[in-house]
């Protein structure tokens, strides 16, 4: 179980005639990912997820907050001590063209991590070859083939799948995939999502996906949580599906009527939010922030903020003052 | 406008392609990337084109600008733009004038090709003299009032550097620049990829208002089905190499019938529907080098793969304004037979 309270981060820009400018990318969140669980976070870039999801696999340090990984608060630890706790947590890159060594076979990257690990755990060194083998049949492909080869010889998902299993060298706790099939072909992308889906229930390995495509979260499971990410904000929070079938803020409306229409199998929802100007630099921090974007912002908006929490009878958590359901998403032709 | 040397078509042109083949040099030989594709785009709709890496997608892209670079060549085909004629032909000075004039370019990342070292305004003036523009403060004008139409501040665009804009402004600054000398034809290469999702309905909007507002002819090549169905009037599915299927867009995605176009369609993670439904593809998409010499390109993936598949290329069938290349599907039809690669 890996939870945080309070996330804070706040960016320093320097320069400019005024000097050093801050830009807060995380404003006080709080998550849990239990093991085996899944949980997405969604947002559009700027958001933050990238950057929460760097703090969680321990690659970026916060301003303020608390991360705790089985029970054991991290600000209590010193930087040395708090290693083998990020260690159970590890990240899967959106690109698996750099993610890997170019120089490596396939054999040397696996076989570093697993004598590490075979260290720690006491196993002998004859141990590490056959694991290697038995990580690559797990992620589904062909140990003969793939390990004597370099990166380039593999196609993407080939490559993805590498990445995948030198992250379970580790007994990982938590995979923190960073938008892990945005650069996948689509026809292989599902096999991806299966194969996170697939190793929650074997390993019981949490699942934190990061996305900016909200159809992918549901392939990974449908018990799985979202997180709407705006702004370093959570704006939304609950299951999945539930989410998906009945957004009650705005922002996560606008995100899912921005999704495009299979026009000829799917009809646009009645209800498509289109937010009233683009993302951009400079927008005010007062009052709710996506307030100057919103269609239906009131005065209030304007100048208090809206805090997480189930205020008006609703089953997820939402940051809005007026919550109300859109059938915003496509709905299919047959139904 | 009246500026401009060469007068803009008051119409829309069509664009023919015909059996047009792409080959690549490689130590292997001469590996063919497209392969006979017969493509039409109507005069004044948007064509998505479709395909996965290696689908020979944008190559076939470059081609309307007679633009592929060695180690590839056209090895055969024509490529007819109405104003223009074949494409394929052109040498030097008219293929460049021909480029930005005629056939405007939005290129894949857009958002990385512009000079980092120029003031968007700068490269607009190198783009209007080098195509003899006479009257620069004219040029600027329709500048702003693309970027205008697009919801920016024109003259502050025009006054940054590339960094100082987001993915999205930089994607519409390349959609102005392929626009302003009034190319007719436009071709957008993954016009929205690494957008984030509300922009990148934003740009199709904006793609689909100016393409109508501009009466243009505009191809689209893009790895997103959904980004495609969005924008486009008809839908052409690419796979090694080859055009499987091409109709109306709504017909296309509607009632696929084409295996390789149904199985992607079946692979697209959706906001609803049955997620047990849902599966990838098996196997994975062809490369130069792992291309059938003979038979079908896609049977390896195929689940209605038959002997035939496995000798003979499948002819483009068409029906009601719709192709299909597939053996398993209706063969009761006229036949167009390919003609086979030398």
């Amino acid at each position: 179980m890996i939870t945080g309270t309070g996330i804070t981060k706040i960016f320093k820009q320097r320069g400019g005639v005024l000097g050093a400018r801050e830009v807060p990318a995380l404003r006080g969140v709080d998550f849990a990912i239990a093991k085996g669980g899944a949980v997405s976070f969604i947002g559009e870039s700027g958001s933050g997820k990238t950057t929460l999801g760097r703090i969680i696999a321990g690659l970026e340090t916060h301003d303020a907050g608390e991360i705790v990984i089985d029970g054991v608060p991290m600000s209590t630890l010193s930087h040395r001590a708090r290693q083998p706790y990020f260690r159970r947590v590890q990240l899967i890159h959106q690109d698996p063209y750099s993610a890997l060594n170019p120089t490596r076979t396939i054999h040397q990257t696996l076989e570093a991590p697993l004598r590490l690990r075979a260290k720690q755990t006491g196993r002998p060194r004859s141990w590490v070859d056959g694991r290697a083998a038995e990580l690559l049949a797990m992620v589904g492909i062909d140990p003969g083939y793939v390990l004597p080869r370099y990166p380039h010889q593999l196609s993407g998902g080939m490559r993805q799948r590498v990445v995948i299993a030198r992250a379970l060298t580790m007994d990982p706790e938590v995979l923190v995939a960073d938008e892990a099939v945005s650069m996948i072909d689509v026809s292989l992308r599902l096999g991806i999502l299966a194969l996170l889906k697939d190793l929650r229930e074997r390993l019981d390995v949490g699942v934190l996906f990061i996305t900016h495509d909200i159809a992918t979260a549901r392939y990974i499971g449908d018990d799985g949580e979202l997180y709407v990410l705006y702004r370093g904000q959570v704006v939304e929070r609950g299951a999945t599906e539930k989410i998906i079938a009945d957004p009650v803020h705005p922002y996560t409306q606008s995100l899912l009527s921005a999704i495009p229409v299979l026009h000829g199998l799917e009809r646009p929802g009645a209800e498509r939010v289109v937010p009233r100007e683009m993302q951009r630099e400079g927008l005010p921090d007062g009052g709710c922030l996506f307030a100057r974007r919103c269609p239906f912002s009131t005065e209030r908006c304007e100048s208090e903020m809206p805090v997480l929490g189930r205020d008006g009878d609703t089953d997820q958590e939402h940051a809005c003052f007026h919550p109300r359901r859109r059938s915003v998403i496509p709905v299919g032709v047959g139904e | 406008m009246t500026a401009h040397t060469a007068a803009p078509h008051l119409a829309a042109p069509g664009v023919r392609i015909r059996d047009l083949t792409v080959v690549y040099k490689t130590p292997a030989g001469e590996l063919p990337a497209v392969r006979g594709v017969d493509l039409t785009l109507a005069p004044g709709t948007i064509t998505g084109v479709v395909g996965e890496s290696g689908s020979g997608k944008s190559t076939l892209a470059l081609s309307l600008l007679n633009a592929v670079q060695p180690p590839g060549r056209i090895a055969a085909g024509s490529v007819e733009i109405d104003g223009l004629g074949d494409v394929v032909t052109l040498r030097g000075e008219d293929l460049r004038r021909a480029r930005g004039r005629q056939v405007g370019y939005v290129f894949q990342a857009a958002q990385n090709s512009l000079n980092p070292l120029k003031t968007i305004g700068k490269q607009l003036l190198d783009l209007g003299r080098s195509h003899d523009v006479e009257d620069l403060r004219a040029l600027v004008r329709d500048a702003k009032e693309l970027l205008a139409r697009m919801g920016m501040d024109g003259a502050r665009v025009l006054d940054s550097y590339q960094h100082e804009l987001s993915g999205g402004m930089r994607q519409r600054v390349g959609i102005m620049l392929a626009l302003v000398l009034n190319a007719k034809v436009v071709v957008l290469d993954e016009p929205t990829t690494a957008l984030d999702m509300i922009t990148q309905a934003t740009i199709l909007r904006i793609i689909r208002e100016v393409h109508e507002e501009r009466a243009l002819t505009t191809l689209v090549i893009t790895h997103d089905v959904g980004a495609v169905a969005e924008v486009a009037d008809s839908l052409a599915v690419m796979y090694g190499g080859r055009v499987v299927e091409h109709g109306p867009v709504t017909e296309v995605l509607g009632d696929a019938r084409h295996p390789y176009t149904q199985g992607l369609i079946r692979a697209i993670p959706r906001l609803t529907g049955d997620l047990s439904l849902a599966r990838a593809l098996p196997g994975r998409p062809p490369t130069l080098g792992t291309l059938p010499a003979q038979g079908c390109v896609f049977r390896e993936r195929c689940d209605r793969r038959m002997e035939v598949c496995e000798t003979d290329e499948p002819m483009s069938v068409n029906r009601d304004g719709r192709t299909v290349a597939c053996h398993a599907t209706d063969r009761h039809l006229t036949l167009v037979k390919r003609k086979e690669f030398v």
